[in-house]
């Protein structure tokens, strides 16, 4: 758990400062960033579940149990952000400071960029979860509902509404969400918290 | 009774529909000179209320919107509901908006609709009973009743559509 915060606050701290990233900005942008502060409730109270399903209740579990009881609500509204316990996430993941975040998947792994107003749960009546793969770009307004699965480096353009899976690499834009590029590399979209992507620019040539 | 409480105390839509809802009762008491003295105590409760409801949890539910029995508002966060009318036992989740569109008539939705998340209703359309609405769909024409509406801009993929197994029960 440690080594995935140490390399969330990496993440927070080189998109927020591009320029330079020292290890007092990486100690700074605990106090400054409250998408990391959520995603450091997210992997305490994960490890909490895996705790109490190994070992039961402990002095450890129950004290953990109480800090993360008294501290959900007001996190919650302060961040207006509501991620579910039980997704397992991987190191090096960004969640909006902008909060608005409604996310319940299976998993997300690492390297995925969330941003602000970002729904990600189960079909009404269904309860597979989706699944988000790794170096993902998820821009604002998007809706990912289903049992579906978003592949390795996909991108998913703002305000999509994605119910199907979206293949590895491949660009889903629209509401219904069509695929609209296959093998596009979004290193360059990843590399900054820019949001505003021009769609035409990510159309089949 | 600690049910009831907890309920309460986790569920923010909850909240905000109680809130409306005493709003509304303030309103309707206008006419009773008896209970005059009491209410801009309770008109300043409401407006606390309302305020911690929208700056808090981002439910905004106007007192100018007309909903009926059994509201049940999913999540928190952008959800707007002004300048409208819902029927009976309908739901909404986040970042959903109804009727926002400035003055003039809202839209009316029937009993037992279903509004996804991040769908938005504007207009005076009409929306029948027992629509369905898919997380995500922009809806400006009018909806026949039990139909499914999907997309930007919305259309009707699917007729005699039964939400009854999704809408929360009771």
């Amino acid at each position: 758990m440690w080594s995935a915060l140490i390399a969330d606050a990496r993440l927070y701290s080189r998109l927020r400062w591009p320029s330079g990233n020292s290890a007092l900005r990486r100690v700074l942008i605990w106090f400054r960033s409250s998408g990391l502060l959520v995603l450091a409730l997210q992997r305490v109270s994960y490890g909490y579940l895996q705790q109490r399903a190994q070992r039961g209740w402990t002095i450890g579990t129950i004290l953990l149990r109480v800090l993360i009881g008294l501290t959900r609500r007001p996190m919650m509204i302060l961040t207006k952000c509501d991620v579910d316990d039980s997704i397992q996430i991987g190191p090096g993941v960004y969640l909006s400071d902008r909060g608005f975040l409604i996310l319940g998947p299976l998993r997300i792994g690492s390297g995925t960029l969330i941003h602000e107003r970002v729904t990600i749960g189960v079909r009404a009546g269904d309860p597979g979860k989706p699944v988000i793969g790794e170096k993902v770009w998820i821009g604002p307004d998007c809706v990912i509902y289903g049992n579906l699965s978003v592949g390795d480096g996909a991108t998913v353009l703002p305000g999509a509404v994605v119910s199907m899976s979206v293949p590895a690499r491949a660009v889903a834009a629209g509401n219904p969400a069509t695929i609209v590029r296959r093998e596009f590399d979004n290193t360059g979209l990843r590399s900054s918290l820019a949001r505003d992507i021009d769609p035409q620019s990510l159309a089949p040539r | 009774m600690r049910r009831v409480v907890a309920t309460m105390w986790n569920q923010m839509g909850l909240q905000a529909v109680l809130v409306y809802r005493f709003g509304q009762l303030l309103r309707s008491s206008r006419r009773r000179i008896l209970l005059w003295p009491l209410l801009p105590f309770g008109w300043l409760i409401y407006g606390l209320a309302v305020l911690w409801v929208r700056r808090a949890y981002g439910i905004r539910i106007a007192l100018s919107a007309e909903i009926g029995a059994g509201f049940w508002v999913g999540h928190f966060g952008g959800v707007e509901v002004i300048n409208c009318r819902l029927g009976e036992r309908c739901s909404v989740g986040q970042q959903t908006k109804v009727g926002r569109t400035g003055d003039g008539a809202g839209p009316q939705v029937g009993d037992g609709a279903w509004i996804g998340a991040h769908s938005r209703i504007t207009g005076p359309v009409r929306v029948g009973n027992g629509v369905t609405i898919a997380p995500g769909a922009r809806v400006s024409r009018d909806v026949p009743d039990r139909a499914l509406v999907v997309g930007d801009p919305g259309r009707v993929v699917f007729r005699g559509y039964d939400n009854s197994q999704i809408l929360p029960r009771a």
